[in-house]
């Protein structure tokens, strides 16, 4: 039988309570957003430098192998997402934020990239707790007097962990990525076997999804400046449908316009090599530690079920 | 094998169809030697792309042959032919696909064999030389429009290319970043084929041009030659004479005259000044990353008045464009009709200023012409009567009757720019807002949207790099730098203070320079055959003797005097048009010119 805890809250004070909660965490979201917005680093260096020398030292994350950091890291995420128990979830959650503070990324960097994930966590966080199936030995808090709101601390639980995964394995992102250039993290890849052409298609994405997005935003000038206002009605339908058509024949006609370039400089199937460190024991040991540590976090999590 | 004595480019009976059996290219017969400086030049679809990307074999004729250094590019030897022949695309973020400006420079001399090194050594030289050495880590996409077409011409010379091949190399560029552009192929020492409308910009670094109409070449002659031949340049729709015209009186402003109290714009004379339409009072504006785009702006404008934008590319033009129009808000206090802007009745701008984007594809997304200009009027809410008839009028006015149902993705360039304007001018706003009109535009385009906003009646803001063009349509200019307003004076002024383009970094000397070259050319070549020629001299129809300027056909081997304090005459090229009694030629009468008759 559940542990039932009463409460006489009346419905409309739970309600307020939701939407205050969410309409915090939103606030809390765009607080930092704003706050970290005019700070950006990135303006400040100097772009003579190679980004490899200008963070020379300044964390092993920087100049450890990338394949070796690619295995341990997604290795890791990998055995922390198998996690069950929210204090091993937590125990990740703070490897991730060691590791963060060791690749020593800016804390705003990192804010940022929580808060993409804070919406789905919060989400979690207000719709578990009332929807998973009553076990026995929940403990429940009832918070209607005529029981049909029913709020499961095992469900919070979960939630919790989940919430804890997500953020350990989003905080982990930053080490990865943060800390060498796209094209090495991806020439990485190939060397371990992903298709060269996958990194291309990803360096090539990335590059253009900025021209495709401010060609999008102009497009999206040229209506708004025309009156056109965003709604559901029929007409606008058909108005967005142009619109898109319009950017897939442009899109596409940069894409031959990109090909043909590319070409001309002498493309023939593979983009040249980027710089790569040679493999040293301490790189592969640094791995097999990380590996390590998330394997030990899985066993733990086991011995306590 | 001796290629001196050999062509480069050897083009011999080249068709080319594109896969929807367009034909674009029929016959073409020409050569190119080494060390030829051609100029492709045409009207917009005349093929000349088409046949640029010929030269490095992007494109493959489909019947004929094009020879590079004697063999045919195809195979491995088209390969190899593409390491030695560079081109430059219009558009730069077309060709910098590499992650930062130096990868992207070091791709070609890697695709050269070099290694990693040596083509890292040489795309780091060839930053230097268009001066963006500083910013060789950064990523193409955080470049000014300036930078990247000078990075994409890095990526370029760093292959140290025999053949450079550039397709309109001077578009959307400033005046200064124009004449850097010009100075790097001043030292280019290789063979030169240069595609633009901007036949300035040709005169300077061209000394041979093509001329293509509708895919044929129709001429292959010296620049100098096209340049100083009006008539055939009228023919191709390349002559941009009407540039050196003298400075045409500008109707009266008034409004009493029009009866059009609302301000929007018409045909007609012009409004007379009734109150401020725009005012910005310490106006600033900053973007997401913290950079400030415009800083504490003061601007009053009149209804009615004509406004010429000026400024460097990246001064702040295009941002302070969009607070006019209420897409962006920032610091300060912006009144439009003597009502504050708030984040509320900004949304309702779109209603009293329309815009005509640099690029008219920005701007046009419908299926059809119709379906084009009535988005907007569908928007105001006008009666299908009430579009229809507005529909008829404005496609009147930008000369594209009868275009109804074409799609305007399918329409050439000028006849886009045209359907972008109209699609504004239907919607008959307060204030016209044209950011670089000219755009993209070959010299007839130019001359037609010219023609189309010299009638124009209203408030009109223009942002433009074309001095000509402010100094047509404008009576205030200002002067943007770096974010701020340098300088706010009468156009005239403007453009007659020569040390102006110093201060904000703009130079527009050689422009002026090449331009009066191109115009004492015209001259002594009209002078040299038998030409129109317009004089003021007494004459007779019959009894009655009576004097106008009239224009008449003649040559002479000397130089022509008019008055007898002047050696020479010096009065610019004037048109057949201009002639004020059409039908004298066919009138019974008897004139003589001459010095003598002045007297």
């Amino acid at each position: 039988m559940p542990d039932a805890v009463s409460s006489s809250l009346p419905l409309w004070q739970i309600l307020l309570l939701i939407v205050f909660l969410l309409l915090a965490l939103a606030a809390a979201s765009q607080a930092l957003r704003c706050l970290f917005r005019g700070q950006s680093s990135e303006e400040d260096r100097d772009w003579s430098v190679p980004p490899l020398e200008a963070s020379k030292g300044r964390s092993f994350f920087h100049s450890w192998d990338v394949r070796c950091k690619i295995i341990a890291l997604v290795g890791f995420s990998f055995l922390v997402v198998s996690l069950d128990h929210l204090s091993l979830a937590f125990g990740a959650l703070t490897v991730s934020m060691v590791a963060l503070i060791a690749a020593r990324i800016p804390f705003s960097r990192a804010l940022m990239r929580l808060t993409a994930v804070a919406a789905f966590v919060a989400l979690l966080l207000v719709i578990m707790p009332v929807t998973v199936p009553v076990h026995p030995g929940d403990r429940l808090v009832v918070l209607t007097e005529k029981q049909w709101l029913v709020f499961n601390l095992r469900g919070l639980d979960l939630a919790l962990t989940i919430g804890a995964k997500a953020m350990a394995v989003a905080l982990l992102m930053e080490p990865l990525l943060g800390t060498a250039p796209l094209p090495i993290t991806l020439h990485g890849l190939s060397r371990l076997g992903v298709p060269k052409l996958f990194g291309q298609m990803v360096l090539l994405s990335h590059r253009y999804l900025y021209v495709f997005q401010e060609e999008a935003g102009r497009m999206a000038t040229g209506m708004r400046v025309r009156g056109f206002q965003r709604s559901s009605g029929l007409s606008n339908l058909r108005v967005f449908g142009s619109f898109l058509g319009m950017l897939f024949i442009r899109s596409f006609e940069r894409t031959e316009r990109v090909f043909s370039a590319m070409q001309a400089r002498g493309y023939h199937g593979a983009f040249p090599e980027p710089e790569t460190k040679t493999l040293s024991c301490i790189d592969v040991l640094l791995a097999v530690l990380w590996l390590l540590a998330g394997t030990c976090l899985v066993l733990a999590d086991r011995l306590m079920q | 094998m001796n290629f001196a004595s050999r062509p480069l480019f050897s083009l011999h009976g080249l068709d080319f169809r594109y896969p929807d059996q367009t034909e674009a290219l029929q016959n073409i017969e020409a050569t190119v030697h080494s060390g030829d400086c051609v100029a492709l030049v045409g009207q917009n679809g005349s093929g000349k792309t088409t046949l640029a990307k010929h030269f490095n074999g992007l494109l493959h004729p489909t019947s004929g042959s094009i020879l590079y250094k004697g063999q045919s590019l195809s195979g491995k030897y088209l390969q190899q032919a593409r390491l030695e022949i560079g081109f430059l695309f219009q558009d730069p973020d077309d060709q910098l696909f590499g992650h930062t400006v130096l990868e992207d420079a070091a791709f070609g001399p890697r695709n050269q064999g070099l290694t990693r090194a040596e083509a890292e050594s040489a795309a780091r030289q060839t930053l230097e030389i268009v001066r963006l050495e500083h910013l060789a880590y950064k990523s193409p996409h955080n470049l000014s429009f300036g930078q990247k077409k000078r990075a994409a011409l890095a990526g370029l010379l760093a292959m140290q290319p025999q053949v450079l091949i550039l397709d309109e190399p001077t578009a959307n560029l400033d005046s200064f970043q124009e004449a850097v552009f010009l100075k790097l192929l001043h030292d280019f020492s290789g063979t030169l084929i240069c595609i633009s409308h901007n036949l300035i910009f040709l005169y300077e670094c061209c000394s041979r041009a093509l001329a293509l109409e509708h895919g044929r070449l129709r001429h292959d002659v010296s620049f100098s030659n096209l340049v100083t031949d009006r008539r055939r340049m009228r023919a191709y729709g390349l002559d941009f004479s009407f540039r050196f015209q003298p400075e045409a009186p500008r109707p009266e402003r008034d409004l009493a005259a029009t009866g059009n109290h609302s301000g929007a714009l018409s045909s007609g004379p012009f409004p007379k000044p009734q109150s401020c339409l725009i005012e910005l009072t310490d106006y600033s504006f900053h973007y997401a990353d913290g950079s400030q785009a415009i800083r504490k702006v003061n601007l009053k404008m009149e209804e009615g008045e004509r406004l010429a934008l000026i400024g460097e590319n990246g001064a702040g033009k295009s941002t302070l464009l969009s607070v006019l129009l209420g897409l962006k808000r920032g610091s300060g206090e912006y009144r439009f009709d003597n009502r504050a802007v708030t984040a509320r009745n900004s949304r309702k701008l779109w209603r009293q200023v329309g815009i005509v984007f640099q690029d008219s594809a920005d701007q046009l997304f419908s299926a059809s012409v119709r379906e084009e200009i009535a988005f907007g009027l569908r928007r105001l809410g006008l009666s299908r009567q009430l579009r229809d008839e507005r529909m008829e009028r404005v496609l009147d006015q930008v000369g594209l009757q009868g275009f109804e149902e074409r799609v305007p993705v399918h329409l050439s360039g000028g006849e886009r720019k045209r359907l972008a304007l109209a699609c504004v001018l239907a919607m008959q706003p307060r204030l016209l807002i044209l950011d670089e009109p000219t755009a993209g535009l070959d010299p007839e385009g130019e001359e037609q949207i010219l023609a189309i906003l010299r009638d124009l009646r209203g408030s009109l803001i223009l942002a433009t790099h074309d001095l000509f063009f402010v100094r047509e349509l404008t009576e205030r200019t200002l002067v943007m730098h770096q974010g701020g307003i340098l300088k706010d004076l009468s156009s005239r002024d403007f453009l007659q203070d020569k040390g102006l383009g110093s201060l904000n970094g703009l130079a527009y000397s050689y422009r002026l320079q090449a331009g009066e070259a191109i115009q004492a050319l015209q001259q002594a070549h009209e002078h040299a055959l038998p030409h129109l020629h317009l004089h003021d001299h007494q004459h007779w129809h019959g009894d009655v003797q009576h004097s106008h300027p009239h224009l008449h056909e003649h040559i002479h081997g000397f130089i022509h005097s008019h008055h007898q304090d002047q050696e020479e005459h010096g009065h610019p090229p004037r048109r057949v048009q201009e002639h004020v009694h059409r039908k004298h030629e066919l009138e019974d009468h008897v004139h003589g010119h001459g010095p003598e008759e002045q007297k």
